[in-house]
């Protein structure tokens, strides 16, 4: 008899171990999150290098008085001489400056000065009379000082510190910095943006003027406006901030995106030109008076600026 | 010693008294005492038997059958390991490392091709799209794959979860791009970028990684194929010496000095060690020379078709970049450097027209490094093209399919050359370690039999001497 009641214990034993947790299934895989791309060199630091205001205060509007004839041994002659325009350029900026996806030609607002003024120094408009150079904001200053281009047209605008380095044509646009959001975010003023991530490009006018805002956003700092989009469309920034004719651009590429709020600052759209060509701002004074007189409006209309702009008139130009 | 054994001979007769004292003990039912007491009870057998002739006889068999037990067996396992190892560096490891190559060097081509189809929007780009699919469908199977190999190396496990994660989301970018460069909006060039940014910062470092890894197990592999079996070596080395010393001892003893037996084993022991020498030694030289001029020049030729994708892919995604060029430029030529040294001559290349001089991959190698000259010529003129604003002439002369002027035919052709000159040194390492394999054939199964011979030939004439005794 003894013999069986151990027997029973073990098999008891054995029944109650099988009724037990076993622990939790193994998860063979795991992956808590998964980390969104982002565009190369994007600083989502939000830190901000602040330019020094040094400048002497001017009047960014005054350029000098236009002349549109070509003398003998001037900048204009020279390039008459070597056959093309050179004209640093954005190829990246929809309705500004941007190659054409489908032809892989460049277009755009920007794009018609510089053929404007390739005109004007050939007398006739032939593709082949201008090479365009792709820069990006930051290197509009250094391309100018080094003699690599005759003239900057990349929604450039004219402020008294760049006044220092380089000269300036008279204006030929007026912006005004907003705010690009998707439409179902609901915000309408920049003012709602405090905490939130807002998308700038660097060596850019609108990138200072998001440190002043109050409340104060988180600035994500890129190389490129376009990078700003991808950064939005992918849910990575709240908004974008700058000049609401590049942000018309945008609005353009993507229908489900609004520009609101009121303007934030004034920007100037000048020709930029190697300091100490005078010759050449005068004579691109010359082919812009002749540019808002007839072709701006034209222009205008063409890219669409005005669902964004509203109908705008070409500003009037203050010489010294 | 063998004077002590003389004189021990004739006092040792009793025989039969030597098992008696191992039997007492277990007849005592004193629980497990018996068993402490059995190793001792053991050795004082032995030196009981070992006092007598026939004793000594018998336990110099018994050690010998032994021992031919022991080195047949060892060899038999441990010539069979080397055997398969060795085919499994054909049928197994270096195709994996093949494997990992390919994911390396496809997702490479994809990141160079994608920056190409967005570029060439007028002739829409079909060449390039295949090219670009067929990159990405090769990399998801090779994925697979490696994926199947890395089991149980958590490096490389790790590698393979960056690859597997991040190539989908990669793919994603390039059709976003794709698709907003259809619909006309120039967002699509920003999302190639952030793709090949993608690529460059995380799928591309862990592909190598990966590759890495694979060579570093097949140099492993490599080494272990090409070492020398130790153990085999004593153990039938041992088995040789304690043959002729068995040898030695019965001639002095008997006065007969031949032992047909012993004889026979003597010589299949010899015949074995000959035989497996011979085998092993071939067989070392031809893994050996599998890898120099197989699969190190492999790799390094890999490394050389790499590097020049990587160049390619800067190569238009400076044109592509627009304006922020000036980075991807730079990594031109850094890439450039690398595959061909600062004058054209070196780098890479270089190491790989030393490395491959005499073998069949030398005459692809001599091609790739004119190619690579005349690309670096073609690339001069792009990058001319593009700084003297003539972005359309640049693009026209870095993505033309048709023609062979233009940088794409220059690059296609050092691709092709490199290619070529992959698949000579995979052929030669194929070569030579399916040689090293024959050299081994047979020769595990034959070790053991002649180790069986050896073992009967001992028992034989051992037993033949000890029947005198009776």
């Amino acid at each position: 008899m003894k013999r069986w009641t151990w027997l029973a214990g073990v098999l008891v034993a054995t029944l109650l171990a099988g009724c037990g947790s076993a622990g939790t299934p193994v998860d063979p895989a795991p992956v808590g999150s998964a980390d969104r791309p982002m565009p190369a060199d994007t600083d989502v630091s939000g830190k901000l290098e602040q330019g020094g205001s040094s400048a002497p205060s001017c009047n960014p509007r005054q350029s000098l008085r236009p002349n549109g004839s070509i003398p003998p041994e001037s900048t204009m002659d020279a390039i008459k001489k070597r056959g093309y325009l050179i004209a640093g350029v954005d190829q990246a900026t929809n309705l500004w400056g941007f190659r054409n996806p489908h032809t892989g030609e460049l277009e755009g607002f920007d794009i018609d000065v510089v053929k404007a003024i390739a005109h004007d120094i050939f007398g006739t408009y032939d593709p082949n009379t201008i090479r365009f150079k792709a820069i990006n904001s930051a290197e509009r200053e250094t391309v100018l000082a080094g003699g690599d281009v005759d003239v900057v047209v990349r929604t450039y605008s004219v402020t008294c510190e760049r006044l220092q380095k380089v000269a300036f044509s008279s204006v030929y646009f007026e912006a005004a910095q907003r705010v690009l959001v998707t439409e179902k975010s609901g915000i309408e003023n920049i003012s709602q943006l405090g905490g939130k991530k807002v998308c700038a490009a660097g060596s850019s006018t609108s990138v200072n003027r998001l440190a002043e805002a109050k409340p104060k956003p988180k600035p994500v700092v890129t190389n490129n406006w376009t990078d700003c989009l991808v950064l939005l469309q992918q849910g990575q920034v709240s908004a974008v901030s700058t000049d609401d004719t590049i942000l018309a651009g945008m609005a353009e590429e993507d229908p489900s995106t609004r520009v609101v709020g009121p303007p934030l600052s004034e920007e100037l759209y000048g020709v930029g030109i190697p300091k100490g060509n005078e010759d050449m701002v005068r004579f691109v004074n010359a082919t812009l008076e002749d540019f808002r007189q007839n072709e701006w409006r034209d222009r205008f209309r063409h890219w669409g600026l005005q669902r964004v702009l509203g109908n705008q008139n070409p500003p009037k130009p203050q010489y010294r | 010693m063998t004077s002590t054994v003389t004189r021990h001979g004739p006092d040792g007769r009793q025989t039969a008294s030597g098992p008696e004292p191992a039997g007492e003990p277990r007849g005592g039912r004193s629980g497990f005492a018996w068993l402490v007491r059995l190793p001792s009870a053991a050795v004082h057998g032995l030196r009981r038997s070992a006092g007598t002739t026939p004793g000594r006889l018998t336990l110099i068999g018994v050690g010998l059958v032994l021992l031919a037990l022991l080195a047949g067996t060892v060899a038999g396992i441990q010539l069979g390991e080397r055997k398969s190892t060795i085919d499994g560096l054909v049928d197994h490891r270096e195709p994996l490392t093949a494997a990992a190559q390919e994911v390396y060097r496809s997702l490479s081509d994809a990141d160079a091709t994608a920056a190409g189809t967005l570029l060439d929007a007028a002739s829409e780009g079909i060449a390039l799209r295949d090219r670009y699919d067929v990159d990405i469908a090769r990399a998801g199977a090779a994925l697979a794959k490696a994926a199947s190999a890395s089991a149980g190396n958590p490096q490389a496990v790790a590698q393979v979860d960056v690859l597997s994660r991040q190539l989908p989301v990669y793919t994603g970018l390039v059709e976003t791009a794709r698709t907003n460069s259809r619909q006309g909006n120039p967002v699509g060039a920003a999302y190639l970028a952030e793709a090949s940014q993608l690529m460059r910062a995380e799928i591309l470092p862990a592909a190598k990684a990966l590759y890495e890894i694979e060579v570093e197990r097949l140099s492993e592999e490599q080494d272990d194929a090409a070492s020398v079996p130790w153990l085999t070596g004593l153990l039938a080395l041992a088995l040789l010496g304690a043959l002729i010393v068995t040898q030695v001892y019965l001639k002095r003893r008997t006065n007969r000095v031949l032992n047909v037996g012993l004889l026979v084993a003597t010589i299949a022991v010899g015949l074995a060690v000959l035989w497996a020498a011979v085998a092993v030694t071939f067989q070392s030289v031809l893994v050996g020379s599998g890898r120099s001029s197989g699969s190190e020049q492999t790799d390094v030729i890999v490394r050389a078709r790499i590097a020049a994708l990587q160049a390619r892919a800067d190569e238009t995604l400076t044109l592509l970049a627009r304006g922020n060029g000036t980075a991807y430029e730079q990594e031109y030529q850094s890439s450039i450097r690398r595959l061909s040294g600062p004058n054209g001559d070196g780098g890479l290349l270089g190491e790989a027209r030393d490395g491959t001089e005499g073998l069949p991959a030398a005459d692809h190698v001599e091609a790739a490094v004119r190619s690579a000259g005349a690309w670096r010529e073609v690339h001069g003129q792009v990058r001319n093209f593009d700084n003297g604003g003539r972005y359309k002439d640049a693009v026209e002369l870095a993505i033309q399919t048709e023609g062979d002027e233009g940088a794409t035919a220059a690059f296609t052709r050092l691709d092709g050359d490199l290619a070529r000159g992959i698949a000579d040194s995979r052929q030669l390492f194929l070569d030579d370690t399916t040689n090293a394999s024959r050299a081994l054939t047979l020769l595990s199964p034959g070790f053991a039999v002649l180790s069986l011979v050896a073992m009967l030939g001992s028992i034989l004439g051992i037993r033949e001497r000890l029947r005198e005794y009776r």
